[in-house]
């Protein structure tokens, strides 16, 4: 479904991604990780739209991405939940999740799917008309996820969903992206740390200096001599 | 009573001025010079549909900003969209000064009288208060068109698009919102602004001239700064806050302190951005610390 | 010793243009000598904000503001004193008896202008991009106010009549010398050093030490001493100052001129000011009529200044670090 091939991308003279390929198939659910300022935020923000990479293709569904703005690419079927977030502090909640819509033509469907959102998690409709910028990390995590989701995407990516949040909250994400899944959306997350990825994950890419150093499945790859010299960067 | 009408009066034409100028910077970040000179194209019009119908001469005037307002964002605004918020303020300055000189070749810079709703002169009764009608009507104005603004930023779908995109415009795209049609609205929404603008400026002071927006602005300007940047109930407030502030300096200064009143405010501005340069109701989510 | 002749090349480059400017003066006739005076008045002013906006990359509004302290500070010193007690019959009498020699005028324009920066730069120092660039317009309304107002001693809505008109060829070219020279020395001091550093990056530059608000303010001093100087000029070229003139337009004159030319290098200034003053100069031929065939073609008032504008937003559009491209002749 999403096939991203020999991507690269610089800010200025500070290279991001140097090459990078990966294919995420329909429903399946695929880490990404890597330390910090391994490249991760860059590729996501590449396929979404939000930087431009310079080179390489990004397919989806075989039709070129690179080079559309993100409003266009999340009609395409692709949302993102960036890193810290984002989400709309002086709006409600429940105008947070409209805007999750945005791209709906099916209004009254849109508000129903608004609405079971809200039963999904209660804590949302307790809060939905006050502003989002009241709710704790794990909430805002909560009201991102199903913002992204509101756009009925068929690929759901995340960037970094567990940062900052306490383990028994991070259970309850990763709980609910199974749940996703099943739905048939398929999820292409990023972590620095393996841990709750892993064992959700059919496959995982271990990306590094902009390069993905290590793929395979969450077992494959934890235990590969050359994990620690992938991760860390060290010469291979 | 008649200062605090006058305080209202003033403040409401400041509050819509800083409210168009608000908008564009919320959205895109841009402060917005040219604003003036929309003021002054409607101005024209109203001098060119003297004679008519007060309706068509409004009607006229609306179309003249609006349209102005999309051509210039078209034109000019847009290709520059990723530049930085100083490039921007160049540009604008660049435009506001490209229209202003335009107007100049087409009409010459001597200020011109139109008489446009004279009959506004004539003093009212209102709660045992001899009122100018004209106050009156631009009081009545004012609050009904921030009204319909606050309604339309809160109730409607490009409404909740443009609020989303003043606070996060990159978020807001991500989630599909078209930032040519936000804007856009946000363009042709500061032009309508202006022409209310015009229309109650016109009737007030019976002249038009190519730099008749340009105090407006540069007050309004200021407005933003201290109502907050990007914060458009903050612009609203500010310009209520400047326009009555200097009605009052106007009214309580010593005689001989009264022609610096602008100077005060401007202090005032620079007094707050460097004691609270978020202004006084900040926005969120400023991506540049002003 | 080459290095060192290397180094000071670009300046030495632009003061040979600035002499051929002057040279081409001198053989001119008296309008159009008239005009390229006023281009190297206009030069003193552009390389006055360049200094502080092309070292700290916060393009200020302000700078008329400086200009019209300096202009102001010169005609009130330099206007005979009979002619200033019919004038200003309120002025304080110590200063309506001064009378210094014209030449006097712009250097203590220059240092009345670098002290107001000094007063008013250290809270404003702190604050960068479009905040520093508001609080500068803040500053030139309220000059522009106080100078529109103060009757008493700039004759307020009047025009202040009677300076010596002693802005001719040799001081302008001398000053405009002393302009470049002095911005391209200080561009190449440490202190200026830094300064670009936080252009690039504040933060980083903060942290190895670069005390931002001080180099900041260092060259905000600087390019008020060369503002007032240039205003001081720019009065003594008139013999009359209106607070007007200090105002909207002539800050986006020196602006553009700065913009055009590409704000982050001396040469930028040099050239967006000749370029401009160049292409002024044709405009204004034929706003005032060509004959072409018997019959005057004329183009309509304000096209120039339209033109101007047309042409810093294609700068913007299309060239946006300016016509040097932001580096020095043969740098
Ligand atoms: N906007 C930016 N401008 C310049 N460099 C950036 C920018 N964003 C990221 N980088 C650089 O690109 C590299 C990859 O960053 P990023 O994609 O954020 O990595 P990660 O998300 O894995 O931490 C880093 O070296 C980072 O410093
Ligand atoms: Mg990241």
């Amino acid at each position: 479904m999403l096939r991203v091939e020999n991507l690269h991308l610089a800010y200025g003279r500070v290279t991001a991604l140097r090459g990078v390929s990966l294919a995420v198939e329909p429903g399946a659910m695929v880490s990404i990780i890597g330390p910090n300022g391994a490249g991760k935020t860059s590729l996501l923000g590449a396929i979404a739209g939000d930087v431009a990479a310079q080179s390489g293709r990004i397919l989806f569904d075989g039709a070129e991405l690179r080079g559309l703005p993100s409003d266009a690419i999340v009609r395409r079927g692709i949302a993102l939940v960036p890193e810290g977030r984002h989400i709309f502090a002086s709006l409600t909640v429940r105008e947070n999740l409209t805007l999750g819509a945005t791209i709906r033509a099916d209004r009254a469907a849109a508000r129903a799917d608004i609405d079971r959102f809200l039963s999904i998690f209660p804590i949302l409709r307790e809060r939905a008309g006050q502003p989002a910028g009241r709710l704790s990390g794990g909430e805002q995590q909560q009201l991102a996820i199903a913002r992204a989701l509101l756009a009925r995407p068929r690929l759901l990516m995340l960037d970094e969903p567990s940062l900052g949040l306490a383990p028994k909250i991070i259970d309850q994400v990763y709980d609910y992206l199974a749940e996703v899944r099943r739905e048939g959306v398929a999820v292409l997350v990023v972590e620095q740390n393996a841990g709750r990825a892993l064992a959700a994950s059919d496959s995982i890419h271990v990306l590094n200096g902009g390069t993905v150093r290590l793929s395979g499945s969450g077992a494959e790859v934890m235990q590969h001599a050359g994990f620690d010299s992938a991760y860390f960067g060290v010469a291979l | 009573m008649q200062i605090i009408a006058d305080a209202i009066a003033l403040g409401g034409l400041y509050a819509l001025t800083a409210l168009g100028i608000g908008l564009i910077f919320g959205v895109m970040r841009l402060i917005n010079f040219a604003h003036g000179d929309l003021i002054a194209a409607s101005g024209y019009s109203l001098l060119i549909a003297a004679g008519r119908p007060v309706l068509a001469a409004v009607v006229l005037a609306l179309l003249a900003a609006v349209v102005l307002a999309l051509g210039t964002e078209r034109l000019a605004f847009r290709p520059l969209r990723r530049a930085d918020p100083a490039s921007l303020l160049i540009a604008s300055f660049a435009v506001s000064v490209f229209l202003e000189k335009l107007l100049i070749v087409f009409v010459d810079s001597r200020p011109k009288g139109v008489d446009f709703l004279p009959g506004l002169a004539a003093p009212v009764e209102l709660f045992g208060v001899r009122l100018q009608q004209l106050q009156v009507v631009t009081i009545a104005v004012s609050a009904a068109l921030l009204a319909g603004m606050t309604w339309l930023l809160r109730f409607t779908r490009i409404g909740l698009e443009m609020r989303a995109a003043a606070e996060n415009f990159r978020m807001a795209r991500l989630l599909g919102v078209r930032a040519n049609r936000v804007i856009a609205a946000a363009f042709a929404l500061s032009g309508v602004l202006a022409a209310a603008v015009t229309v109650l400026f016109v009737a007030q002071t019976g002249v038009v001239a190519p730099r008749m927006g340009l105090t407006l602005v540069v007050i309004a300007f200021v407005s933003t700064v201290i109502g907050g940047l990007g914060s458009l109930p903050g612009a609203a407030l500010g310009g209520m806050l400047v326009g009555s502030t200097s009605m009052l300096l106007q009214a309580f200064l010593p005689d001989e302190l009264r022609p610096f009143r602008e100077a005060f405010v401007f202090l005032a501005v620079i007094v707050v951005l460097l004691f609270r340069p978020q202004g006084l109701l900040a926005a969120r989510g400023l991506r540049e610390r002003v | 010793m080459m290095r060192a002749a290397r180094r000071w090349l670009p300046l030495a480059l632009l003061l040979l243009v600035v002499l051929a400017v002057a040279a081409l003066a001198a053989v001119s006739p008296e309008v159009v000598r008239r005009r390229m005076v006023l281009a190297l008045v206009d030069l003193v002013a552009v390389v006055g904000l360049y200094v502080f906006a092309g070292n700290s990359g916060v393009l200020p509004f302000g700078h008329a503001g400086f200009m019209a302290i300096g202009a102001y500070t010169s005609g009130l010193l330099t206007i005979p004193a009979p002619m200033k007690a019919m004038f200003l019959p309120a002025l304080w009498p110590w200063l309506q008896q001064t009378q210094w020699p014209a030449w006097a005028g712009p250097p203590a324009g220059g240092v009345v202008a670098a002290l107001a920066a000094l007063i008013v730069g250290p809270p404003l120092m702190g604050l960068s991009g479009i905040s520093a660039s508001i609080a500068t317009f803040a500053l030139l309304v309220i000059v522009y106010t106080v100078v529109g107002n103060w009757s008493d001693v700039t004759g307020g809505q009047q025009s202040l009549m009677g300076l010596p008109l002693s802005t001719s060829l040799a001081p302008a070219l001398v000053w405009a010398c002393v302009a470049l020279v002095v911005a391209y020395a200080y561009q190449e001091s440490r202190s200026a050093l830094a300064l670009r550093a936080s252009r690039e990056d504040e933060a980083a530059a903060r942290a190895t030490g670069v005390h931002v608000r001080r180099e900041r303010l260092v060259a905000f001093v600087l390019s008020a001493l060369l503002s007032g100087i240039a205003g001081a000029l720019l009065g003594h070229l008139a013999g009359t100052l209106r607070a007007d003139s200090f105002y909207i337009d002539l800050t986006f004159l020196i602006v553009a001129m700065l913009v055009i030319g590409g704000m982050r290098s001396l040469t930028g200034a040099v050239l967006g000011t000749l370029s401009i003053a160049l292409v002024t100069e044709l405009l204004r031929l034929a706003e005032a009529g060509v004959p072409v065939a018997g019959t005057l073609l004329r183009a309509p008032a304000g096209l120039g200044d339209a033109l101007l504008a047309l042409a810093m937003l294609l700068v913007l559009l299309f060239r946006p670090s300016g016509l040097s491209g932001g580096r020095e002749l043969g740098g």
